[in-house]
């Protein structure tokens, strides 16, 4: 219970600080958005204080003192209010957000537990059956497939299952024609448009789960406790998941978090290339349009959904090794 | 019928693109039912791969050349996969050398019954629990330990459960591989102890595998000697040690003594009077070198958990290192005996107490010049050779960076100095031996490596922390001459640290035993040895293999 206590206490500290962090940043560095946009507006002649003041005005110049401020911003936080944003004016930051964010779930989300599972079996079997032609089959082709950048991958499957074989769509996460809705034949195009994308990302992100776990478990065979089983004539499946798989599993656990929290950010090129409308793409338009608010507000999910991550995996470390509750 | 026979085997490292090394040669053997046979081997002899073979776990690139094993009338080759599983219940069963490692950690111990009664369902399901507790205390454990985890457990415990795991296979025949190696002094002696109980109780046949001669012939009635892969004396217990014939037998034995005797001599070394005599040939007089003074120091760690109290590892030890004087600092494991000699190398500092080196104050020392004169000053042999040199560097590197770093030597007079160290750790040819890596050396080598780069800046103190326990006995005589010799030739005195009270009557004149951070007793070696006073002393010297053979033969 104190292993559990203990984690909730660091995550809840992590959190406080990352949030911080990002109040303070924006506010330490030079320049502020307006004196950017006057930058721009003063190459076509001279800005009078008039102008300044309205576009102060419009961005939301901050008033009081850091201290209120502070409290503002957190308050803000709380109620998921993170302004306007530039790039899209006048719609807010959260709106924009709450729209992009399902389809980066679930595409990103799925195909990344997807790829862990697949992986992590894949393996298993690989190192269970090692020096086999499963296994060297296994081990060219991921280390093959996990040097693809994921763009140029995903330019490839775009030309000849989108372009020249017609079977995919080519741009977008739904037809252009239609309005998201839950209905079945929304659903459906949905998935086919995701198929590319998803194939992408599942393509490039498996080999690391193959190779990972496939040496974990070559080391794991080769721990007393796996011979021992075998002496003792356990069934060769119990042998192979509980005593080789299991112990084998716990490390690619860590960075299965990492990447986990990562989903949020999206799959910035991917989405890109196949104009999939989440939050890579998003994030994309912030940067390029200096769109502050937006970007504060990318980050700040970014950053809290990889501590949410991190803290789900301590926690479910906790329950799968008895080693770390101690 | 005999249990066991094992039929002109030979066994075969098949490594692709290399010749096939040879590691069992035509063995031939049998084992009736119900007999105790110890398998005696140094490392690299084959017993294990032999005890592998036996019990069906030989991996790739370990082969079967020739020859077959014959166990209760089938030979074990001929069984499918399938087959095999089935009869490792109330067939053979094994306990792993590591018992430590031999426990799946995310399982309870519980568990780890359970699988066994679900692959062979030979206990019916409600009778499970009450079969898994009966074992548990069978092997001389809490019913309760059912319910933790392998890394709650000490490593005598977890080697009390994999042998309660084997057991509940009801084996015919258990083959230990080297069961206690890993296992503290007193732990072993009391694992030892459940082992021969059982094995009259159960009445298995067993195979006991080991490098130790001396539990050997304490617990079995017959002796295989194996060398080089092939059985060079096959004997019972009492033959082996009254009439040894072949002359392995005959060299390993000699390796053997008891710490208690009057006289103790070991080929290769010689006794504690004539080391004297020699060091007082060699006039030490115009050397001026301080005595290492250790006066009431105390370390105190803070609790494990919240609720625990705290640890005092070291409590109020007080003592003097002459130049020229080696002191034995022994102890079972947890006894402090490592802490002192973090404490004296400043690693650790004391909660309360006094160092001294001459003028230098070490317990207060944390960084910078002072402790770096220190370490020119006081130097480590450590346990493990394997561990203690970078696989990266070739011996010369190794050794190039301590005469480097402490003395002044540069250049070609840097490189005489190695290759001095060498000759004189007995590394020769000496060029040759500077181009190796560690791992092209064995690992007695090493461990001259080991002490060659602990003198290259000419230390006043050295400590070796159980410098022989990783080689095999063999070996062991060579390594503790050498020490001996530093305290003759260079005037070092040695703190030697270990839990084998032979090597501590060997090379040591003064000793001091502790247990649980308390110093119980000290005086001469010899003396303290004879004539024991404290319970915990006596328990030591209990623990030791007599070589003598059990009551059992």
């Amino acid at each position: 219970m104190r292993y559990y206590l203990g984690k909730i206490g660091l995550f809840l500290l992590t959190l406080w600080a990352a949030i911080t962090v990002n109040f303070l940043l924006p506010r330490m560095m030079p320049g502020s958005p307006a004196d950017a946009a006057i930058a721009k507006l003063s190459q076509n002649g001279p800005v009078t204080p008039e102008m300044r003041a309205s576009i102060e005005a419009q961005l939301g110049v901050p008033t009081g003192n850091p201290f209120q401020q502070y409290i503002q911003y957190l308050n803000d936080v709380v109620h998921l209010n993170f302004g306007i944003s530039y790039s899209n004016f006048p719609q807010s930051v959260s709106s924009l957000v709450s729209t992009a964010l399902p389809w980066t779930l679930v595409l990103v989300g799925t195909v990344t537990i997807l790829s862990f599972i697949i992986g992590t079996m894949l393996g298993a079997a690989m190192a269970w059956k090692r020096g086999s032609l499963v296994d060297a089959t296994g081990s060219v082709s991921s280390s093959f497939f996990s040097a693809f950048p994921p763009f140029w991958l995903a330019l490839l499957l775009l030309f000849f299952l989108g372009y020249v074989a017609k079977a995919f769509p080519t741009s977008g996460a739904y037809a252009a024609t239609s309005v998201p809705n839950l209905s079945w034949s929304f659903l459906v195009d949905a998935l086919y448009h995701s198929i590319l994308p998803g194939l992408t990302i599942l393509i490039t992100s498996l080999g690391s789960w193959v190779m990972g776990m496939r040496n974990n478990m070559i080391n794991t065979l080769g721990d007393d406790y796996v011979t021992f089983a075998e002496a003792n004539g356990l069934h060769q499946r119990t042998v192979m998941l509980r005593y080789a798989a299991r112990n084998a599993l716990l490390p690619n656990l860590t960075s299965f978090g990492l990447v986990l929290g990562g989903v949020v950010g999206g799959s910035l090129l991917v989405e890109q290339v196949f104009s999939y409308p989440g939050i890579g793409m998003l994030l994309f338009q912030a940067v390029t349009n200096q769109d502050y608010p937006l970007m504060q507000a990318l980050f700040l999910m970014i950053t809290v959904s990889v501590l949410v991550a991190n803290f789900i995996v301590d926690i479910l470390y906790g329950v799968l090794d008895p080693r770390t509750r101690r | 019928m005999s249990l066991l026979h094992i039929d002109h085997l030979s066994i075969e490292y098949d490594t692709p693109g290399t010749e096939p090394v040879k590691a069992v040669h035509d063995v031939n053997v049998d084992l009736e039912q119900g007999e105790f046979v110890g398998l005696v081997g140094e490392s690299g002899s084959g017993k294990s791969t032999l005890g592998f073979a036996i019990t069906a776990l030989s991996r790739p690139p370990a082969r079967v050349s020739e020859g077959k094993v014959i166990f209760d009338g089938v030979d074990i080759s001929t069984l499918n996969q399938e087959e095999l599983r089935k009869q490792r219940r109330g067939g053979f069963a094994m306990v792993l050398q590591s018992g430590m490692n031999a426990l799946n950690p995310v399982r309870t111990i519980r568990n780890h019954f359970m699988d066994i009664f679900k692959a062979h369902e030979h206990v019916q399901k409600d009778r499970r629990e009450a079969r898994a507790k009966e074992l548990i205390e069978k092997v001389g454990l809490p019913a309760n330990t059912l319910n933790r985890y392998p890394g709650e457990l000490s490593g005598g415990m977890r080697q009390r459960v994999s042998i309660a795991l084997a057991l509940s296979l009801d084996p015919k025949l258990m083959v230990f591989d080297e069961p206690t190696t890993a296992l503290d002094v007193l732990v072993q002696h009391e694992v030892m102890n459940t082992i021969r109980e059982l094995q009259k109780s159960e009445g298995f046949t067993a195979i006991l595998i080991s490098h130790d001669l001396g539990i050997v012939l304490e617990s079995t009635q017959r002796v295989l000697v194996m060398h080089n892969g092939r059985i060079v004396e096959d004997a019972s217990s009492r033959e082996i040690l009254e009439h040894p014939k072949d002359d392995y037998t005959k060299m390993l034995l000699s390796h053997y003594g008891d710490p208690r005797a009057e006289h103790v001599s070991v080929p290769g070394l010689r006794t504690r009077e004539n080391a004297n005599e020699a060091y007082k040939e060699n006039a030490h007089a115009e050397d001026n070198r301080t005595a290492l003074t250790v006066s009431h120091i105390t370390k105190i760690y803070p609790a494990h958990k919240r609720g625990d109290g705290e640890v005092r590892a070291v409590d109020d030890v007080s003592f003097t290192l002459d130049p020229g004087q080696s002191l034995a600092l022994v102890g079972a494991s947890g006894s402090g005996k490592s802490t002192i000699a973090k404490m004296i190398t400043a690693v650790e500092n004391p909660t309360s107490g006094v160092i001294t080196l001459g003028s230098k104050h070490i317990e207060k020392m944390h960084r910078g010049r002072d402790l770096r004169a220190l370490r020119s000053d006081i130097q480590m042999v450590f346990q493990d050779p394997y561990a203690a040199l970078n696989p990266l560097h070739n011996v010369e590197y190794i050794l190039s960076r301590p005469i480097l770093n402490y003395t002044k030597l540069k250049g070609s007079a840097a490189r005489n100095r190695m290759l001095e160290l060498l000759e004189f750790v007995g590394l020769t040819p000496v060029e040759q031996f500077a181009a190796k890596l560690p791992h092209q050396l064995s690992g007695g080598q090493r461990q001259r490596v080991v002490i060659a780069r602990a003198l290259a800046s000419d230390p006043k103190v050295l400590i070796a922390d159980e410098p022989v326990s990783m080689l095999d006995m063999t070996l062991r005589a060579g390594i503790l001459a050498l020490l001996d010799d530093l305290r003759v030739r260079l005037n070092v005195s040695m703190l030697y640290i270990t839990h084998d009270l032979l090597s501590a009557r060997l090379i040591t004149d003064n000793i001091m035993v502790l247990n649980q951070g308390h110093v119980v007793e000290r005086g001469e070696t010899s003396k303290v040895l004879q004539h024991p006073h404290d319970d915990y002393t006596i328990s030591l010297l209990d623990a030791i293999p007599k070589l003598q053979v059990g009551e059992q033969a």
